[in-house]
């Protein structure tokens, strides 16, 4: 049935090559018209932020937002107090080691060159459980319960403010990561597990509030509304 | 590439003219509707456009442009399939080639795509670009992401159902 290439060369080669057909008399024109249709959305998006940032190499896309996360990191690090010594366990230190690392696989997956095969659904998916997970089971290492005491803010009424900072610095990852996507498949999904890490990361590291509920309520659930929020918007709305 | 990576406009519109045809024809055959395929061949363009930055002076241009359209045409499959277009949807559309096809060819060629179609949609890519396309496995396994052993057995399955499925017309033609 087949040659050396293992391409078929019977009566089903012969039938393959039928589909090639003719081409069409009017294929000049037609090409004349893609390229001018293109060729003109090329020219507007090269005129635009988003058309500048993605059109740099994948080296200098990944240096720029590696970047800016560090720039923040490093910022938000001096300007805003960090929790106690006492709380600088060994489970803090590997939340936002963990948080961090996730991060960067995020930002390595939506930077990823369009001339590559794109990467399976899967794992875009898993990325985004691993995320909500890792979140979720840092809010089971939580503040020392025994320096609760030393603290009177109100859990409840902290868990919306948590929230509410995670969900703010968030946003700006989000919309970094979506800036610098060439338009990856699941590139929404990804780049919202990032922003959920991110404000996780930001949290664990300033939130002094002791109890696993403030973490699971205010902390965990930053990266469940990025993720749910943000993957079904992208579900829903219709692409072009 | 070189030159149009150095802005040379005019080095764009002759890639475009290199490649659109090879590109309109490979995603004819597997979207089956015109307007579309006409739509990914400007996406993919649009995309290498881009992308040229990443591009290594030298290397050749036509797996990153294969790799770039099937991806497009693999993003179409998963958006449609989600949002359950049906199968006589994209048939009822234009067809390629239909309008200046004798009848009975297109009557043939109309078996062979619905033959084509009932293959897995990773078999189909590699008959696509092993096929049609003319591509060595190697390059084949480059595109789309895998290893050429994998590429080896995919299109040899391929081959495989794609003559029981057409032997009683094979039969016929002899």
């Amino acid at each position: 049935m087949t040659n050396g290439t293992n391409r078929p060369e019977d009566g089903l080669g012969e039938r393959l090559r039928e589909l090639d057909g003719p081409d069409s008399p009017q294929n000049g024109e037609l090409m004349d018209r893609m390229f001018a249709d293109m060729k003109a959305r090329c020219d507007k998006n090269d005129r635009t932020m988003t058309g500048f940032l993605r059109s740099r190499s994948t080296m200098v896309r990944r240096l720029i937002v590696l970047a800016v996360f560090s720039a923040l990191a490093i910022a938000g690090w001096f300007a805003f107090p960090v929790v106690g010594d006492q709380a600088r366990t060994v489970q803090w230190t590997a939340s936002l080691v963990t948080f961090c690392v996730l991060l960067v696989v995020a930002m390595f997956m939506v930077t990823r060159p369009v001339h590559l095969p794109a990467l399976p659904r899967w794992q875009s998916m898993c990325l985004a459980c691993i995320a909500v997970g890792a979140t979720v089971l840092a809010a089971f290492w939580p503040y020392p319960a025994a320096l609760a005491a030393t603290h009177d803010h109100a859990g409840g009424a902290m868990v919306g403010a948590c929230m509410g900072a995670g969900l703010l610095l968030g946003v700006p990852v989000y919309g970094l990561l979506r800036l610098v996507d060439r338009g990856n498949a699941f590139g929404s999904l990804v780049a919202a597990s990032a922003a959920g890490l991110a404000g996780n990361f930001v949290l664990k590291a300033h939130c002094s509030v002791p109890g696993t509920s403030h973490e699971l309520l205010g902390h965990a659930s930053v990266a469940l509304v990025f993720v749910l929020g943000l993957g079904l918007v992208h579900r829903w709305i219709p692409s072009k | 590439m070189d030159a149009y990576i150095d802005g040379d406009e005019a080095a764009f519109r002759a890639l475009f003219e290199r490649y659109g045809p090879i590109l309109l024809r490979l995603t004819r055959r597997h979207l089956r509707n015109d307007e579309l395929a006409e739509e990914i061949v400007q996406q993919t363009f649009f995309r290498l456009h881009g992308a040229r930055n990443d591009f290594r002076r030298g290397s050749k241009l036509r797996p990153w442009v294969m790799t770039i359209a099937m991806n497009l045409v693999r993003e179409h499959w998963r958006r449609s399939k989600r949002r359950k277009m049906t199968s006589l949807e994209v048939d009822t559309r234009a067809a390629p080639e239909a309008d200046f096809m004798p009848l009975e060819l297109r009557q043939r060629s109309e078996l062979l795509h619905v033959a084509l179609e009932k293959l897995p949609a990773s078999q189909r890519e590699v008959v696509e670009l092993h096929w049609f396309q003319e591509r060595p496995y190697a390059e084949v396994a480059q595109i789309v992401g895998t290893s050429e052993g994998a590429v080896r057995v995919r299109a040899h399955r391929a081959y495989t159902t794609l003559k029981q499925l057409l032997v009683s017309e094979i039969r016929g033609d002899e």
